[in-house]
């Protein structure tokens, strides 16, 4: 296996925090909310975890892959098909959108 | 000193001076072991490197001998290559480590990785190639 | 590897005399010397081996903080010497009778850095990004936080983050 990016598939993370909170370089900042939902024939509604933003620094991630271990849902993994390169740090760090379109085109 | 072409592009001429500052050096071999830049005979060409790779963990100690060389060839653009050039990488929170380069030098390409791949080194070199600078 | 394995302390001012006999009792294979910190005094500990590895033995000392000279074994062994140099640069021992070269670190650097209470700064004022715990909102308003046990970050201990 070629260990090049960690992809996030946003439908099956619960943010429950914990490949953050394990992370040994502290580079996944997560932010989310919690919403109420009545799913149809169910008496009470349930409380879902919503994510808004899910970040990587790939200028401080180490490539240790802890993240991909510990998530409960799967829904990190890795992904062989870039290399990240660019002429500013801060472009180094990558939001939802661009830790899942390019995982959709490469597969 | 070994010099190298790149195999997708064969004008850029790469010349290899090895003088590591840990193990993200190594993805220059690697690059070369892989066919990604191949070895040419022939005489020194250029007189001053266009690309300075800082590739490795920085410590505040070796920090002054990295900006003399820094400093020695002006016209050179650098490569931040792997996480610790760039940020401290693993050893974002040891007190020796340089947390990053950039704090020093204008660094003109961020490479991110730990290690980068080799093919991301060859990326790098063509990106910097393609913006003016032919190594 | 080996079968049994004997453990003594004892007081430092015999130390060097008991790793003498130890070794004169036949375990003249010198395996480790190394140094824990257990906060309120230091311990060495030295492990010998017999040399069919059949046996072996423990044998440490405590140093307390204020007095953290031992004497050195390199003349017994003197592969030991370079333990000791480890030792004194990460733990701030020092080995009398050895010249305590720097064996890694810088000598313009600060306090040993295997100490319990060296902190890492970067982990006190790096904002641990695990520390933030999804609100609740209903209809877009936050309502409050979700009362669960507030998250240290890892490798942080209490006593560096009301520094
Ligand atoms: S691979 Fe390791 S360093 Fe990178 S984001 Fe995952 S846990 Fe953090
Ligand atoms: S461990 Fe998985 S489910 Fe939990 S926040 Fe991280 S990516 Fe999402």
């Amino acid at each position: 296996m070629i260990h090049s990016f960690i992809a996030l598939l946003p439908d099956k993370c619960t943010s429950c925090m914990l490949c953050v909170r394990e992370c040994p370089a502290w580079c996944i900042h997560l932010d989310s909310h919690t919403e109420e939902v009545t799913d149809a024939g169910a008496r009470r509604p349930k409380k879902i975890n919503v994510l808004d933003s899910f970040d990587i620094d790939y200028s401080l991630c180490m490539y240790c892959g802890i993240c991909v271990d510990v998530c409960p849902f799967d829904a990190l993994e890795w992904d062989q098909h870039r290399a990240l390169i660019s002429d500013s740090r801060a472009d180094l760090t990558l939001g939802i959108t661009q830790l899942t379109s390019e995982n959709d085109s490469a597969n | 000193m070994t010099r190298y072409q790149l195999a997708e592009h064969p004008t850029i001429e790469v010349e290899v001076i090895t003088a590591g500052l840990a193990c993200c050096t190594l993805e220059v071999e690697a690059a070369a072991t892989a066919g990604l830049l191949l070895p040419v005979s022939g005489e020194q060409i250029s007189p001053a490197p266009s690309i300075l790779v800082i590739s490795g963990t920085v410590t505040d100690a070796l920090l002054p001998a990295v900006l003399a060389q820094i400093d020695r060839f002006p016209e050179a653009r650098l490569m931040s290559f792997g996480a610790c050039a760039t940020s401290g990488g693993p050893y974002w929170d040891s007190p020796p480590v340089t947390k990053g380069i950039d704090q020093f030098a204008d660094v003109a390409v961020y490479v991110a990785g730990c290690p980068p791949r080799p093919d991301a080194f060859v990326a790098a070199l063509l990106d910097l190639a393609h913006s003016g600078v032919a190594p | 590897m080996t079968a049994v394995m004997a453990m003594e302390s004892v007081p430092v001012d015999t130390w060097h005399e008991r790793v003498h006999q130890v070794k004169q009792r036949g375990f003249g294979f010198f395996d480790f010397l190394t140094a824990v910190d257990r906060n309120s005094f230091v311990e060495v500990v030295v492990h010998l081996v017999r040399e069919d590895l059949s046996d072996s033995y423990l044998i440490s000392t405590m140093l307390s903080n204020e007095n953290l000279h031992i004497d050195s074994i390199e003349t017994l062994f003197p592969g030991a010497g370079w333990h000791e140099r480890e030792v004194g640069e990460m733990f701030g021992v020092k080995f009398e009778g050895n010249d305590m070269q720097k064996l890694l670190r810088h000598e313009t650097l600060g306090l040993p850095p295997l100490r319990k209470n060296i902190v890492l700064s970067a982990r006190v004022v790096t904002e641990w990004p695990g520390a933030a715990e999804p609100e609740i909102k209903q209809d877009g308003r936050k309502v409050g936080n979700p009362s669960r046990r507030r998250q240290r970050p890892p490798g942080a201990p209490e006593s560096w983050l009301q520094q």
